[in-house]
């Protein structure tokens, strides 16, 4: 009898510790992400997807996006409370939020911290963005809490630049003095997440910080980590191992992993935009009709096909769908490879041409230009390409050395920033002043310069219509497909608000993201 | 001995110096530009300008090869231009899970491989040869990241006896030695596929000699012909193969880190490749040709305890 009562009295304690009195959400969340390491954690120099989606977890701006969008008609107050501009948009004043602090002991936000970011987010020495800035004259802190910024001329968005995307990023002026070249491993914001270690080759380790002036964040812990093999890292989610992963831009994945229980893919703008540059100087694309024969010999619906319906769309102009200023009739041909061939003859190239280009051997867009490839050898137009690593593209086609210059890409969603840096003069590559424009385009110079001054919202919409059909016509680029964005997480993981897009091109967390 | 160590490690300074000079030019002779890498496409020329003075690339080639070369000497590999990370740090911290992962994957395969070849010479032509020949010959065909996803779907994803992300918690060695198993697991099989034929091979070339047949005939043990007559004599050409293929194992560890997200040096050399990191890429590649010189300093000194002939 005493031992089958010790033996139920066991037993009962047994289940008693075995049965958790309600399981805890979880609090520690494993990102995936598709990296060998992380490169930049200095905001200003923070250029690739892999660096900008974590740096958005640890800084603020001035104002930001409202979490999941990006549109600039919701942005909202972040650092700064409140703000006026004068009537000719020339003399802005921003009123700093009270409280925040910055991670550790790096103190209390003051204007000077701000006028010091924003100086050195102008600088082309520290900054990656500075070109975004060169329209600021002045930036000055009237009291602890006040900067006053003076522009030299207008800028389509000032509120743009100043979002917690890009150069944007508030920094503690403390920090960066103190660590100096090392602040991108020692990073120091105002954000929901800290920074407390970095593996290299392996994680970043961030923690809440308890002093968010959002309040703190549900999460405790984020680990962000580098898997640089898709199959591994796929698998990895699979197994449970991580909570949210980086996703490829592919039908098929996003198929498989919609298939796998308890995982949600997202779906999420900005789409980057592949536009097939074409360099109007080089031969033989300085002829306009064989430039023209590209653009009908290009079927982006089979394109569209070939990438996936739920993950690309169609090019609609030059600069991404949506973006304020972009516009749909803006002269697009549609395929035809009779048109192109007859094109191609009356340029002097009865038995077709072959061009020697350079491409990226990065998989998505190497299968993407092979599309492209096919689709224009129907029309005799035989893309030699020469295939290298990703970083040596990037120096090459800067040398001009790539008469086709494929390259998918997403900005601040205003039409003058990809107007700008890719159709502009002055963006030329070679020049002193380059940034992106591969194809040496200046047809649309004067609308570009005109409507970055217009103050009257529909003259300038019209003048970046305007210079969007003039960039069609001479065919400075033929638009391909719109990639979105695309990540997956486990279905107890809740942001905290819908994502429908991210400017940092990875999902925000934020104070309110928690497991369920 | 000892005078012999001397001799090798004196006449591996000139290698290691051309190793230098060659890993300064092949850093710099491959395209693409590490302050594109770092600054991305929207950087000014004037920004990428900047960074480069910043990271003293707008220097005379030469004047950058002699502070290289000084330093190295003076064995400072400087910081990455990247992470701003002291060279030595990472290589510290990456070092010991390669030199771990290596050593896990040679025994794998010498302890896999050498008594598999034995075996299958004993057997010549049998079902039991003809059977190792096409396991080795399967372990021979699949690239590492082809067996690695096939051991992680089994073992991982069905099985849940391993994890897929294999970085060990710091500190813990248990933990180390779990995620260990399945990278050791599929590098030792590679290199246990080629053992087992040169094991094989090498055996019946010593198993067919005049001295076996006489032990033979003296009535000496079957046991001891193999292992003390056999064997031993048979070693010299595995302990080449092995003492090469450690070179080929730390090669290929570059692919099991990645596959199975392990730290090492394979992962840091991609990556540094990657940003353009002259100055890690340099460290790193000064590194591994430090290791396959000591490997085969190993590999010499081995010959000499195997076969006392050599040392003579």
């Amino acid at each position: 009898m005493t031992l089958r009562i010790t033996l139920s009295t066991a037993l009962a304690a047994a289940t008693l510790i075995a049965t958790p009195a309600a399981a805890a959400p979880k609090t520690d969340l494993r990102v995936g992400m598709a990296a060998q390491d992380v490169g930049q954690l200095d905001p200003h120099r923070a250029v690739s997807t892999i660096d900008r989606t974590v740096v958005a977890w640890i800084y603020n701006g001035l104002v930001r996006f409202k979490p999941g969008t990006m549109d600039p008609a919701q942005i909202e107050p972040d650092l700064a409370e409140k703000w006026e501009s004068s009537p000719d948009k020339l003399d802005w004043t921003f009123h700093l939020r009270k409280g925040v602090k910055f991670h550790g002991d790096f103190g209390e936000l003051t204007a000077d911290d701000v006028v010091f970011s924003l100086k050195r987010a102008s600088d082309a020495k520290t900054s990656a963005f500075s070109a975004d800035f060169a329209a600021f004259k002045t930036i000055e802190a009237t009291d602890p809490a006040t900067v006053h910024i003076v522009l030299a001329r207008q800028v389509p968005s000032l509120l743009g630049l100043l979002t917690n995307y890009s150069g944007g990023y508030i920094v503690s002026r403390k920090a960066v003095e103190k660590h100096g070249a090392d602040f991108t491993r020692n990073p120091v914001g105002t954000g929901p997440f800290a920074f407390v270690s970095d593996t290299p080759n392996q994680s970043l380790e961030l923690a809440a910080f308890g002093g968010y002036f959002r309040g703190k964040p549900k999460l405790e812990h984020v680990s962000y980590r580098y898997i640089p093999s898709d199959s591994s890292r796929d698998l990895a989610f699979q197994n449970g191992e991580i909570d949210l992963v980086y996703g490829k831009q592919d039908q098929a994945w996003i198929n498989r992993i919609r298939a796998l229980p308890n995982s949600v893919v997202d779906v999420f703008e900005p789409g980057e935009l592949a536009n097939l540059n074409l360099n109007i100087m080089a031969k033989p694309l300085d002829d306009l009709r064989v430039r023209q024969a590209i653009a009908y010999a290009v079927n982006r619906p089979e394109l569209v096909k070939w990438q996936g319906a739920d993950t690309a769309r169609p090019g609609q102009s030059v600069i991404p769908a949506g973006y304020l200023g972009s516009v749909k009739d803006v002269g697009l041909v549609n395929t035809d490879i009779a048109k192109a061939k007859a094109l191609l003859k009356e340029a002097g190239y009865p038995d077709g041409v072959t061009i020697k280009i350079i491409h990226t051997q990065l998989p998505q867009m190497l299968g993407s230009m092979q599309v492209v490839q096919a689709q224009l050898r129907k029309a005799g137009i035989n893309l030699d390409i020469q295939v290298v690593d990703h970083a040596t593209f990037h120096q090459q086609i800067r040398k001009d050395l790539s008469p086709i210059v494929y390259y998918a890409a997403a900005r601040f969603p205003v039409a003058d920033i990809y107007l700008t840096q890719f159709f502009h003069s002055a963006s030329i590559v070679g020049k002193p002043t380059a940034v992106t424009n591969f194809s040496h385009c200046d047809v649309a110079d004067k609308e570009i310069d005109a409507a970055k001054t217009e103050t009257d919202i529909e003259k300038q919409v019209s003048l970046w219509a305007d210079a969007q059909k003039k960039i069609v016509a001479a065919v400075c680029a033929v638009p391909l497909a719109e990639a979105l964005q695309i990540w997956a997480h486990r279905t107890d993981l809740d942001y905290g608000y819908e994502l429908k897009a991210s400017l940092s091109l990875g999902p925000l967390l934020t104070e309110a993201t928690q497991f369920k | 001995m000892i005078g012999f160590i001397i001799r090798r490690l004196l006449a591996s300074i000139p290698t290691l110096l051309a190793v230098l000079t060659l890993v300064f030019l092949l850093v710099r002779v491959v395209p693409g530009d590490p302050a594109i890498a770092i600054l991305g496409d929207r950087a000014t020329p004037e920004t990428l300008a900047a960074l480069r003075a910043e990271l003293g690339l707008d220097r005379w080639i030469g004047a950058q090869y002699f502070e290289f070369l000084g330093h190295a000497l003076r064995g400072d590999l400087g910081t990455s231009m990247v992470t701003h990370r002291a060279v030595w740090t990472e290589i510290a911290e990456a070092l010991p899970h390669t030199i771990v992962l290596t050593l896990a994957a040679m025994a794998i395969g010498c302890l896999i491989g050498i008594p598999a070849g034995v075996w299958a010479a004993l057997h010549r032509n049998g079902p039991i040869d003809v059977l190792t020949r096409l396991l080795s010959l399967l372990g021979l065909s699949f690239p590492v990241f082809v067996s690695g996803i096939f051991l992680l779907i089994v073992f991982a994803l069905q099985l849940h006896l391993f994890p897929v992300i294999g970085n060990p918690r710091p500190g813990d060695w248990i933990d180390g030695l779990h995620k260990l198993v399945l990278p050791a697991l599929t590098l030792g099989i590679v290199m246990a596929a080629y053992v087992v034929r040169v094991t094989r091979s090498s055996m019946l070339q010593v198993l067919g000699e005049d001295y076996i047949r006489t032990a033979r005939a003296k009535g000496v043990p079957r046991r001891s012909i193999i292992w003390r007559h056999g064997l031993s004599n048979a070693l010299i050409p595995v302990v080449t193969v092995v003492g090469l293929y450690v070179g080929i194992l730390i090669g290929n560890s570059v692919l099991t880190e990645i596959v199975f997200n392990r730290p090492g040096l394979g992962k840091v050399i991609v990556s540094a490749l990657t940003q353009r990191d002259y100055t890690m890429l340099q460290g790193m590649m000064v590194i591994y040709c430090f290791l396959i010189v000591v490997v085969n300093l190993i590999t010499d000194i081995s010959y000499g305890l195997i076969d006392p002939r050599v040392k003579q």
